[in-house]
């Protein structure tokens, strides 16, 4: 933001000064789509949570978009190594299918893997940083998904559903919970500057929840990070004085309009959601300016580095977003489509390991800031993607889709470091033991923000409505 | 939910308490609950004196009894100041003018208002308000969603479809019937195709559907979920009902079986979501019907077809074309036989006795083949390059790729005298004609020098295609010829030929892809005389099916349409179903383990009209949508006209009688006024399905034009005003605010129909989507100007600034709008691009319509209020506008609450 519209900014202090005294918890609660909602409200004897305590009180999410390839970076299997090239049978009765290409013979990991960290917990060269983080981290290592196929199974990830049209879980989070600071949004995404996932906005829509806790999202590489935050195009006929009372004019105006037309809440909700427009003016650019971290700081993220410059810097903000009060930040590596991102169809060897470098170091970095500030506390960070790769080869060292099992990790609040729940089978084409979907994964994010997943519910065209539709169990192994 | 007891049915109060005790076991049975009773017309009460002056139709004497009950009374008749602003927003989304504001004020006939109400619904601009409506409840927008979210560019007919389906007030029978059957149950009347945009409107998954393997079971899970989205359109927009819990198990809370909902399913089995032409002029459309009747005859040789080839008036009618064939240019090709075939990548090749070369073994990303061989013509004019299916290749081929395609980056050939074989020369391509082009991927790619474009032909795959090549110069070698053809197939992805074979010709240019077959091309070869029948006939047949085609070319174009139907546009490995799937009743709604197979049907639940459909021919997809629609829409379905005045209500009060539109079910809400919902429901289907009558008697009842204005006592004992002892203050939605802005500012185009305006600047995506950029806009070109109904709707990146103001989702079925109020709302309205244009040419307006600032700003209060503004407003306001400009007030004014809201 240029320092001209950010002194323009600064200018509502007065405004706010004079107005400031409505902001009253219940005019805010008002706002945040709380009307709707009384009873979510986190209660104070939960710390925070709504049905039981809370140990994590924010998250950031951190999505690899595309399907990343768990046995190339987590998911170890020496029985790759001795079939290497040989046609796939895995020996069982399911048939041998793969979305997009007929299946190849086998293919082992290009890549060497090693035992790290008190846990032993084997990761491929890919990831060197976040090996050194291993036992901060606990591991799921047979998340199956219903789909072989990216929307659905982005769907899926994202909002529990293989349709589109239902709530994501930043929006189950940010409508149950509410918002922990009033000048921020609760629920921030930041997309990969190369485009946004698949599904676009599907992915952080808050379906039949109140539009308030849609995700915002935050293109951190544009010259207007949040839309509409400064008059589009910054026109002349507005002036710092102009805007400053402007506002003032429409208070006025409105406060008339409702003192005539007594019994509706809404006119005054209206009234004060200017207000808040206004803190949230003055707050996003400060909390989006890295200007004032350290040398250290930045290097900590790859910001000196081409290769890791823009995932680190997202994941920097996501750092300055959640100390700042958002609740619910969700980071992507990958856009949709076919290349850039973790979707590697052609060739495992060259497109995975750009993937892998672009966010090693952020995504180490930004754990070892956490921890270093204390937030890891009460912060959840989650590395996860809509479905995992086949142990065999398309065309000739590329990887098709799998739903049979993915890898996913969490670290922080709450978090048994070092521990692992499930295993997939011999080849990593199917979960075999401690199967489980990304119900059991939002159940137990839930959990962990003080939320009973079976009761967090939205009545929508007849059926009450849970993120963990029907099914989802708290997966109690990985827990502190 | 605050039920009023009395005025709920016994036995259906009896289920509401049960249901408090929240036993989900406890289900609604087609006695006990009340959509399911069948309809009858309940006696308006009787009203009392006072009562009855109040009264101005019978609608008020049910509103009169239930709060004379709760001891409540109706609030007295909004002025007309504000009737005028609610009656127009309500009826066509429109603000009135100041002129029309003045003149009502003014009018001294009683009945004005009944006047204007009949001006409203007579208006074109009443069937775009409602169709906005309709389009919200069955999730209408221009994209297909999901992770491809392709546009459709053919969509809109829908939309036009609805919008003059409303100004007609067609029959809501009929509405009903076209919208789920209309091939089927109105064959003559081809204009109505694209009321089927109903079934299409929702997202589909075009990953699932079209581009990944058929065989897999991603596939057949994408086809149960897309008919479940059919389904729920359809089931939840005619009928209320929420069939969709039914999927996995039986419905918990009404009477609607795992099997029932199944038999939904198939009803739609047969239909697939694509482009389908049709006629908008029927007698064109019979011309049509017999060409293509004529055609297929053609094609599959009917004996009664094959009997007539030889009589002598056909025959004559080919003796004449045959002379008139002037270019019959029967092209001979030589077939070459490679002597050797080499890969620069590593593919092994094959000999294949018909000389072409199959390519297998390890597939490279990319290659180039060189074949090499001989030939002893001379005068060899061009050069064809069959590219040939076989089982072999991935969905037969012709290409390696696992979707059968291939992408021939350049192609070279070069020619020498066989006794000096490194004379190989390049030799020059004058011309490139190929059977058949990928769009995009045409075959000039091929010769046109760059690496990076190619020829390929997804996606026709699975057959084999062919292309030529004609030569500048004349190749002929006295001792023979020394051939090599190099592809380059630089594309990447093993976009490779699977089996290629080279033919020669020494035919007179110009040598193009034949448009005479070959068969037909040797019997002209065959002078008459030596003719026999059988060729004679083959003649006749090519002649006719020449002549039918060129009949059918000659018609007026087809429109296209998006809709699902038994017959669409195959799009790669989409295809229409040559009859209806299988549909299992799927346990637990599992795709790995099916039950039974499902019938066609209705819902078992409904008593008064066979669930069972009697189809004599149960594999015409058609007549499966036929019974269907007739069962939706008979007059005795409990269901589907309460749904439809529930629906209207809702839209007229900011809230329905049952104020859950899509679930009259035991989830839903209970009607407030059941009787009165019964009441209208009769009213409704008795008068002919006419929405239009009932949008004038609702908006003429006294209800209905009751004051807004809030009363302390009556809120005390209703607070949501569920008795209707006022009217509802309503936020205006995104279209109507976005329209009022646009005609305030005199900006508004009332252009209606076509195409719609697309709002952002679009290019090419990484993939499919496409990149849609809100910003890149320019608010003051033509296609910012026209009424809301006419946007695009991109489903996976709406318009922000219409999101902000709870504009839906288009992926889910959306029957009652969210009020929502939050700051990034008012960002959007105080910062957005759209709302500072506006706010100018308003400012603008004003400026040339009234002098003085005072006079501007009454002029800008009235557009924008529909009312002059006080002393003490001009004050404030012409204080700040003189300071900072009439166009900062203006921008004000459309933030104002008072703009926003109606009374």
């Amino acid at each position: 933001m240029n320092p001209a519209l950010q002194n323009e900014l600064l200018g509502r202090r007065d405004f706010l000064g004079r107005v400031g005294n409505g902001f009253g918890g219940l005019a805010l609660a008002h706002l945040l789509g709380a009307a709707e909602n009384r009873d979510a409200q986190p209660r104070a004897l939960w710390k925070g949570g709504l049905h039981h305590p809370a140990k994590a009180r924010r998250v950031i999410q951190l999505f690899m978009n595309g399907g990343a390839s768990q046995m190339d970076l987590f998911d170890y299997k020496p029985e790759l190594f001795r079939r290497h090239g040989q046609k796939f049978d895995p020996g069982t009765s399911e048939r041998v299918e793969a979305a997009t290409s007929a299946p190849g013979t086998v293919m082992k990991p290009p890549f060497e893997f090693k035992q790290h960290g008190q846990c032993g917990r084997w990761v491929s060269n890919l990831f060197p940083h976040i090996a050194g983080r291993v036992d901060d981290m606990a591991f799921l290592m047979a998340l199956a998904s219903k789909t072989n196929v990216h929307g659905p199974a982005s769907y899926m990830m994202n909002t529990g559903f293989l349709a589109p049209g239902h709530p994501c879980l930043g929006s189950w989070i940010s409508y149950g919970l509410g918002r922990l600071s009033d000048n921020l949004p609760t629920f921030v995404v930041l997309p990969d500057p190369r485009g946004l996932p698949y599904n676009q906005k599907g992915n952080f829509t808050a379906g039949f929840l109140p539009i308030t806790h849609q995700g915002t999202a935050i293109h951190a590489h544009l010259p207007a990070p949040i839309a509409n935050l400064a008059p589009a195009g910054a026109p002349k006929f507005i002036s710092r004085e102009s805007e400053r009372e402007g506002l003032a004019l429409l208070a006025q105006l409105n406060r008339a309009h409702a003192a005539a037309h007594p019994g509706q809440d809404q006119l005054e909700s209206r009234i004060e959601s200017y207000e808040l427009a206004a803190r949230l003016q003055l707050h996003a650019p400060e909390a989006l300016d890295i200007a004032n971290e350290t040398l250290s700081t930045r290097n900590l993220y790859g910001l000196d580095d081409k290769i890791t410059e823009d995932f680190g810097r997202r994941c920097l903000l996501a750092r300055r977003l959640a100390e700042r009060g958002v609740r619910f930040i969700q980071i992507w590596s990958g856009a949709g489509g076919p290349s850039k991102n973790w979707d590697n169809h052609s060739d495992i060897h060259t497109e995975l390991p750009a993937m892998a470098r672009a966010t090693d170091k952020p995504i180490a970095g930004l754990l070892a800031d956490l921890q270093a500030r204390g937030l890891l506390e009460d912060t959840l960070v989650i590395w996860s993607t809509e479905f995992g790769r086949m142990p065999f080869t398309q065309g000739a060292t590329g990887r098709d889709h799998n739903g049979g099992t993915s890898v996913a990790w969490l670290a922080g609040a709450g978090i048994k470091g070092g521990a692992t729940f499930g295993e997939s089978d011999p080849w990593s084409w199917k979960a075999a033991d401690g199967k489980m979907y990304c119900y059991d994964l939002h159940a137990t994010i839930l959990h962990l923000l003080g939320v009973d997943h079976e009761q967090l519910t939205v009545r929508h065209n007849g059926i009450d409505r849970r993120l963990t539709d029907v099914h989802g169990e708290v997966v109690h192994p990985i827990l502190a | 939910m605050t039920p009023s007891a009395q005025s709920i049915i016994a036995l259906a109060f009896a289920a509401a308490v049960l249901f408090s005790s929240a036993t989900p076991s406890i289900a609604a049975t087609p006695t006990n609950w009340w959509s399911l009773a069948p309809l009858h017309r309940p006696t308006a009460p009787p009203l009392t004196l006072t009562e009855s002056t109040w009264a101005r139709t019978p609608i008020d004497s049910f509103i009169a009894a239930q709060l004379k009950a709760k001891r409540l009374s109706p609030s007295p008749e909004a002025d007309r100041r504000t009737l005028i602003r609610r009656v127009y927003f309500d009826l066509i989304g429109l603000p009135p003018t100041p002129e029309e504001v003045a003149a009502f004020i003014a009018d001294k006939n009683p009945k004005a208002y009944e006047a204007l109400v009949d001006i409203l619904l007579a208006s074109p601009r009443h069937g775009e308000r409602w169709a906005r409506h309709w389009m919200d409840a069955v999730h209408y927008a221009e994209s297909h969603g999901h992770d491809q979210d392709r546009i459709r560019p053919n969509a809109w007919p829908y939309r036009d479809y609805l919008i003059d389906s409303f100004n007609q007030d067609k029959p809501y029978t009929r509405f009903i019937q076209e919208q789920v059957a209309a091939d089927a149950l109105f064959p003559d009347e081809p204009q109505l195709i694209p009321a089927l945009g109903l079934l299409a409107a929702g997202p589909w998954d075009e990953s699932s559907l079209r581009d990944i393997r058929e065989d897999t079971i991603d596939r057949e899970i994408a086809r149960y979920i897309d008919r479940d989205d059919i389904v729920a359109t359809v089931m939840s927009t005619f009928t209320s009902s929420t069939v969709h819990c039914a999927r996995c198990h039986d419905h918990k809370f009404d009477p609607i079986s795992q099997r029932d909902y199944y038999n939904l399913q198939s009803v739609f089995a047969g239909v697939g979501r694509g482009n389908v032409s049709f006629e908008a002029d029927p007698k064109a459309h019979r011309i049509r019907r017999d060409l293509l009747a004529q055609q297929a005859a053609i094609q599959q040789r009917e004996k009664s077809l094959m009997d007539t080839l030889l009589a002598p008036a056909l025959q004559a009618e080919v003796t004449e074309w045959e002379k008139n064939l002037a270019a019959h240019n029967s092209v001979v090709w030589t077939v070459l036989e490679p002597t050797t075939s080499q890969s620069a990548a590593g593919s092994t090749f094959t000999k294949q006795p018909d000389h072409s070369v199959l390519a297998t073994g390890k597939r490279p990303e990319k290659d180039t083949y060189t074949l090499l061989a001989h030939s002893n013509l001379k005068g060899v004019t061009a050069v064809r390059l069959e590219v040939l299916a076989d089982d072999n290749l991935p969905h037969k081929g012709p290409g390696r790729q696992d979707n059968g395609n291939l992408h021939l980056s350049e192609i070279q050939i070069l020619a020498a005298t066989r006794t000096r074989p490194n004379d190989l020369k390049p030799l020059a391509i004058s011309m490139a004609s190929a059977d058949f082009d990928q769009a995009g991927w045409t075959i000039q790619h091929a010769i046109d020098g760059n690496p990076a474009t190619a020829w390929g032909i997804y996606p026709q795959v699975g057959k084999s295609h062919q292309a030529i090549f004609e030569l500048k110069e004349t190749v002929a070698h006295d001792d023979g010829t020394l051939w090599s053809f190099v592809l380059e197939q630089q594309h990447g992805g093993g976009h490779l030929i699977g089996r290629p074979r080279i033919s020669i010709t020494t035919s007179p240019r110009p040598v193009r892809i034949p448009t005479i077959p070959d068969t037909i091309a040797q019997a002209l070869a065959i002078p008459v005389a030596h003719r026999t029948d059988n060729h004679k006939r083959d003649l006749a047949l090519h002649f006719l099916q020449e002549k039918v085609g060129k009949t059918l070319a000659a018609l007026s174009a087809q429109q296209w349409v998006f809709v699902a139907s038994g017959n669409f546009m195959p799009d790669g490995s989409h295809k229409p179903a040559t009859t209806p799937r299988p549909v299992h009743i799927l346990k637990r709604g599992d795709i790995t383990k099916p039950g039974e197979l499902a019938a066609p049907g209705g819902l078992s639940c409904i008593t008064t009209i066979p669930a069972r459909f009697d189809l004599p021919k149960p594999e015409d997809e058609r007549s499966r949508r036929a019974a269907f629609a007739q069962w939706l829409s008979h007059p005795n379905h409990p269901l589907t006209w309460r749904s439809a005045v529930n629906r209207i209500w809702h839209h007229h009060f900011g809230r329905g009688l049952v104020d859950t539109p899509n679930d009259f079910g035991r989830m839903g809400g209970l009607p407030s006024h059941p009787e009165l919902l019964d009441w209208l429901a009769v009213e409704f289907r008795d008068g002919g399905g006419s929405l239009k009558k009932i949008h004038r008697l609702i908006v003429t009842s006294a209800v209905y034009r009751q004051s807004s204005q809030h009363q302390v006592r009556a809120s005390q004992s209703d607070a949501e005003n569920r008795l209707l002892w006022r009217q509802n203050r309503t936020r205006l939605d995104a279209e109507s605010l976005r329209d009022a802005v646009l005609q305030a500012a005199g900006r508004l185009d009332l252009r209606m129909g076509g195409p719609s305006d697309q709002q952002f600047a679009v290019s090419p995506g990484i993939h499919v989507t496409p990149n849609v950029d809100y910003n890149k806009f320019d608010w003051d070109s033509p296609a910012a100007r026209r009424r809301s109904v006419y946007r695009f709707i991109f489903r996976t990146l709406p318009d922000p600034f219409m999101d902000a103001l709870d504009c839906p989702d288009a992926s889910l079925l959306t029957p009652v709008r969210a009020h929502s109020v939050n700051a990034l709302q008012a960002l959007a309205l105080l910062n957005d691009a759209f709302i500072l244009r506006q706010s100018e040419h308003l400012s603008a307006r004003i400026a040339t319509k009234a002098k003085s600032l005072e006079e501007q700003i009454v002029a800008a209060c009235q557009l924008a209020f529909a009312r002059t503004p006080d002393k003490s407003e001009i004050r404030m306001m012409s204080d700040y506008a003189a300071k900072h400009g009439l166009t900062n007030l203006c921008r004000l004014l459309l933030n104002s609450n008072e703009f926003l809201f109606l009374d």
